[in-house]
């Protein structure tokens, strides 16, 4: 029941929502402040290993369970920050945005259906909660309701749609051999029929439209980015990771800690490759991007790549991938974090120069002081400089990358090395937003207003908590990832985090390397004017689809039309032959003259006429026959007719 | 016996009453038509759940050296039930339609007429009395496809005639085969031609599903249902989207279930590619339902679509299959019965039926576009919604019988339904702010009522399926 309440809070604030005169009354912040102090006080066992499970009891094939183990306690916490942090920093943004109220219904909506899909005790209640949150969400897209966003929104929902279908084709195929699909029950059996297997890959498409997989990536940055920043900054830093989670409950299915075999053997490898496109992909593109927060969406791609990398790593090395799936959980929090703050410190440009484009800003670190330092807290833990949160995970991410290349095969391998190259572009895509933003030639766009209490409120909240993940890196993976870890079944997890030392010398020196290569290569892209290439449209994913849709919207279309062409030649056809029959008749009608070659019928009636014509092909008819019973005839009459 | 009966009989005896009256008493009428659909509603529900509970129900008559028996089962229930439960709505929504159209004494009349034929077709226990009643509800509906008077509705009225009687023929035959070779013609004792193998059989089921395939407008036998929609809308609504085109579906169901019996169907090789009909029709009835810019029209091949949906599901030949056949009726008809009202709404109140000319209209009009909005993601299959509940039992049947290729083309059509429809809803909320509202004035409410009623019902069943399950579940284990 507990739980039931918890999902329902959000929503229990929107009659008040509907009443309220009072402008002031913040509404998702008290729903968020309530949810995580009722988390921080309610979550205590969760974390020693024991769930809290809720099963409504309804008739028919379908009653909602929730559950809550240390997973789902470690995303409902973040969201319930990231809400509240969001909640500070909106009502004063929204004045710029317009439509406050719309937007204030949308979050209480989305975040009461973000918790469900972390509190669901089974596939199919997440499924609801996943496709309920699709659908608030989308208003959150199409908010400024220009063609631009309207565009986006049509990305978003479509996507979205096509992977909640997906979900449910996976369901039926994972449920095809008869498996209850409830969570935290380990993982479903052996994968031996070909049709369980289809089904652990469209649950893991689903998941990854949501969590911006490439190729299905391609809604991610156009809806990010219309999207108000709040939104965005929610969008990015927690809608997304309900593909993570999801992508995490799937491995649940598969069996994590348990060396994957036969059917399920290539879902190691392949979620790392899928990683590493994502990641590969991501920060090209976002090194390529002229606007701030399309960069931070590509960005969003980019980070979600390394949480995939490291959920593939951790099935990849089945007993041994706790580094793996510890990494990816602490990354998410810590992109959460991190991502958020830059959007919102982007929002707060915005509000004053209505711009987000990178080459139009510059040198606005004088007007925006407090901002640009929370700002550069934000770059430095995105881009994993010792000290900051996004080191301890991405350490982590390290360590699980090489251990699995040590065992295997050269795609791994390549993943490592690959891994330190997407840490360059990091680097030089966000040494170019700042530079561009807050250092540089000062922007010619005019200035007005600046920092308010409350942005500054809501970003130093997520940098404090940046700042003391960075130092004491530890804490978060004695405190949650350990419990989590073994809740997934990871039985020896506690002896290799425990040894988990965070500042080897080799680590940091990597960082290092990483980050000064990351400044030249950006300083270089400035100078050369590389950062204004674009790619020829073959060569973008997006650009590729459009030319398969337009491929077969013009199939389509020909085909339709030889269709019609060919209707209207038939119906013509058949009005001239119906017309033919038509005087034929009545010719045989008409009494007065008929002639079959020499004879004229002038005197008999037409129908005496046709009357005598058919006896005399049917004696004809049967003559020939009869005959075929004696002689052998071409045509054997006698066979098709019968005796 | 008498709930049978009441249900029955309570929609002729309604026409009986309006045709009666003086022309210029609209009240009394509609009270006279609410009355009778309301008692039509209340006696099927009752016998639907007398026959869920196990009971039995059953009127036998000889007349004319004939047997004629009305013996419902769970499945004849279930249909009854939909169809008189939407009955009601129809009433209110065409009291509020109707205001300002002509010759209401008629349509009400063969309204209430097509009810009686409707739940008879439902609640028949043998093939003459199906058959009887099926031809009935043609010549009963006639009326109201020509309601306009206008040419395209007679040229349509005539299709629509066309059509069914050829199809009617059709199943006569089949019928007097059927007798031929069995010697029975009632559902109860078991399917009909259970022990029966001959040649022939695969001809028998050709017959049998061509001639109900026109009313359940299965590709190629589908051209009068669009031409069709030049009926009023509360017509379109309830008669071409669920009662007549459900009256040639469950004659399907009837004919797979009950005449073929499940084993038999098996060994069939016709029965092996009717699923793939089936399958047909589901995705280029909505391929060409994107195509088609007049929105009753798109609504029109939508529907050929999704009573495929239906069949695909009695095809299967599996108990998950059939369960979502029975859900999809529900579920399907709720949410299309919405659209069409919506539809309804919008040609009335806006004056637009081309879906290219919406935009601004959901300002003007939002509560009916939110309710077309919802009742759009239902088409898709998206989970709040009861479509959720059948396609996922649908796919489940179409994995049971081993053909997983089935659950594809379903997840297909959901997308496809999806470009039908939601960027209809997104285009009616661009463009200009309408000044006033569309939604005021005297009979609004009693359109915009019963729609936003049937998306709440759709919502209800979508979260929690287990009210309807029962009859579900009955239908189910009629047959498996």
């Amino acid at each position: 029941m507990f739980l039931v309440f918890l999902v329902t809070i959000p929503i229990l604030g929107v009659p008040i929502w509907y009443f309220k005169r009072d402008s002031s009354i913040n509404i998702p912040f008290m729903a968020s402040a309530a949810l995580l102090l009722l988390g921080l006080l309610g979550f205590k066992d969760v974390f020693t290993g024991s769930a809290l499970v809720y099963k409504m009891a309804l008739s028919g094939p379908f009653s909602p369970s929730f559950r809550i183990d240390a997973l789902s306690a470690v995303f409902v916490l973040l969201a319930s920050f990231l809400w509240l942090v969001v909640a500070i920093y909106a009502p004063e943004y929204m004045q710029h945005e317009g439509k406050t109220a719309g937007f204030e219904l949308c979050t209480l909506l989305t975040f009461s259906a973000v918790l469900g899909v972390f509190m669901a005790g089974d596939l199919i209640t997440m499924l609801l909660f996943f496709e309920l949150m699709t659908i608030a969400s989308y208003f959150w897209v199409v908010h400024r309701w220009n063609g631009e966003a309207v565009k986006a929104g049509y990305f978003y929902l479509f996507f979205s749609i096509i992977g909640g279908l997906f979900l449910a084709l996976g369901i039926v195929f994972l449920g095809s051999s008869g498996q209850p699909l409830t969570l935290g029950s380990g993982a479903v059996g052996a994968f031996e029929q070909p049709l369980s297997i289809w089904g652990i890959v469209l649950l893991i498409a689903g998941f990854g439209i949501k969590a911006g997989m490439v190729p299905l990536h391609l809604w991610l940055p156009h809806a990010h980015s219309v999207a108000p920043t709040p939104a965005s900054a929610l969008l990015s830093g927690l809608i997304i990771k309900i593909g993570a989670y999801g992508l995490i409950r799937v491995g649940e299915f598969v069996g994590w800690g348990a060396q994957l075999s036969g059917g399920t053997a290539f879902l190691g490898p392949g979620l790392i490759s899928a990683g590493v496109l994502t990641m590969l992909l991501g920060v090209t593109g976002a090194l390529l991007q002229s606007d701030a927060k399309r960069l931070l969406a590509y960005h969003s791609v980019s980070q979600m790549g390394y949480i995939i990398l490291g959920l593939g790593a951790g099935l990849y090395l089945g007993t041994q991938g706790s580094y793996g799936l510890v990494g990816a959980v602490y990354h998410i929090v810590n992109h959460a974090l991190f991502k958020a703050t830059l959007f919102l410190g982007v929002g707060v440009i915005y509000t004053a120069t209505k711009e987000t484009d990178l080459y139009k800003l510059g040198g606005l670190l004088r007007k925006f002081p407090v901002t640009a330092v929370l700002m550069f807290f934000a770059v430095m833990g995105i881009t994993g400089t010792p000290g900051l949160n996004g080191y301890a995970s991405k350490t982590i991410l390290h360590h699980a990358v090489s251990q699995a290349a040590l065992a295997g095969t050269p795609l791994v391998v390549w993943a490592e090395r690959l891994f330190m190259l997407v840490g360059v572009g990091t680097t030089a895509s966000f040494a170019k937003l700042y530079y561009l933003m807050f250092l540089g030639q000062p922007t010619k766009l005019e200035v007005s207003g600046g920092e308010t209490k409350q942005f500054q409120a809501a970003m130093s909240l997520l940098v404090a908590i940046m700042v003391l993940i960075g130092l004491r890196p530890g804490l978060f993976v004695r405190i949650a990832a350990l419990p989590l870890a073994e809740g997934l079944g990871l039985a020896n997890a506690g002896p290799a985090l425990k040894g988990l030392n965070f500042w080897a010398v080799p680590d940091l020196v990597g960082m290092a390397v990483t980050l000064a290569l990351g400044v030249a290569f950006c300083w270089v892209g400035l100078k050369s004017g590389l950062f204004h290439w674009q790619p020829p449209r073959f060569l973008t994913l997006e650009g590729l689809g459009m030319l398969i849709y337009q491929g077969f919207s013009s199939l389509f279309r020909n085909l339709s039309l030889i269709y019609r062409n060919t209707a209207v030649a038939l119906k013509r056809r058949a009005r001239v032959v119906r017309g033919r029959f038509l005087t034929l008749s009545e010719k045989m009608e008409n009494p007065e003259a008929i002639t079959f070659g020499n004879m004229s019928f002038s005197d008999i009636s037409a129908n005496t006429g046709l009357l005598m014509a058919v006896l005399v092909v049917l004696i004809l008819v049967y003559t020939y026959k009869d005959l075929g019973h004696y002689v052998k005839l071409p045509i054997p009459l006698a066979k098709w007719i019968g005796k | 016996m008498l709930e049978l009966g009441m249900a029955l009989f309570s929609g002729v005896t309604g026409a009986l009453v309006v045709a009666s009256l003086p022309k210029a008493t609209e009240r009394l009428r509609r009270a006279v038509v609410l009355l009778f659909s309301v008692t039509g509603m209340v006696f099927s529900w009752r016998v639907a759940i007398k026959i869920f509970n196990g009971g039995n129900i059953g009127i036998i008559a000889q007349l004319g050296g004939l047997t004629w028996s009305l013996d419902p089962d769970p499945l004849g229930a279930m249909f009854g039930l939909i169809a008189s439960t939407l009955w009601v709505f129809a009433a209110i929504y065409s009291f509020g339609y109707m205001e300002r159209k002509t010759r209401p004494q008629t349509y009400y009349a063969f309204f209430l007429i097509s009810l009686s034929a409707t739940l008879g077709v439902a609640f028949s226990g043998n093939l003459l009395a199906l058959y009887f009643f099926y031809e009935l509800l043609t010549l009963a509906t006639y009326p109201l496809v020509i309601h306009e008077r206008s040419a395209d509705a007679v040229k349509a009225g005539r299709k629509y005639i066309i059509y069914s009687l050829s199809g009617a023929a059709a199943i006569l035959i089949a019928i007097v085969l059927t007798y031929i070779w069995s010697g029975k013609i009632d559902f109860a004792s078991g399917p009909i031609l259970v022990n029966t193998m001959r040649p022939g059989l695969n001809l028998l089921l050709a017959l049998f599903v061509g001639g109900f395939g026109v009313k359940a407008a299965l590709m190629p036998l589908h051209r009068w249902l669009p031409a069709a929609m030049v009926a009023p809308t509360p017509i379109s609504a309830l008669l071409h989207a669920v009662a007549v085109v459900y009256s040639g579906v469950y004659g399907i169901l009837r004919v797979v279930y009950s005449v073929f019996g499940r084993e038999l169907m098996g060994t069939l090789s016709l029965a092996r590619k009717l699923p793939w009909v089936a399958a047909f029709t589901i995705l280029v009835g909505v391929i060409i339902a994107t195509q088609q810019d007049v929105l009753k029209r798109r609504l029109a091949y939508h529907t050929i679509s999704q009573l495929s949906y239906i069949l695909l599901g009695a095809f299967t030949l599996q108990p998950w299959g059939l369960g979502g056949a029975i859900l999809h009726m529900i579920s399907y008809s709720t949410l299309k019965v919405t659209l069409f009202f919506c539809a309804g709404i919008i040609a009335e109140r806006a004056d637009e039926t081309a879906v290219s000319r919406m935009q601004g209209v959901g300002w003007s009009l939002p509560k009916t576009m939110i309710a077309f909005g919802v009742a759009s993601l239902g088409m898709v299959g998206m989970l709040p919604l009861n479509t959720f509940w059948s396609k996922y039992y649908l796919m489940r049947g179409g994995v049971q019988s081993g053909q997983w290729s089935l659950a594809l083309v379903l997840i297909g059509s959901g997308i496809i339904n999806a470009i039908c429809f939601l960027p209809t809803v997104v285009a009616s909320f661009q463009g200009e702010k309408a000044k006033s509202s569309g939604e005021t004035g005297g009979n609004t409410m009693l359109m915009l009522g019963p729609t936003l009623c049937l998306a709440g019902i759709a919502l209800l069943i979508g979260l929690y399926p287990g009210i309807v399950w029962p009859g579900v579940e009955a239908v189910v284990n009629r047959f498996f």
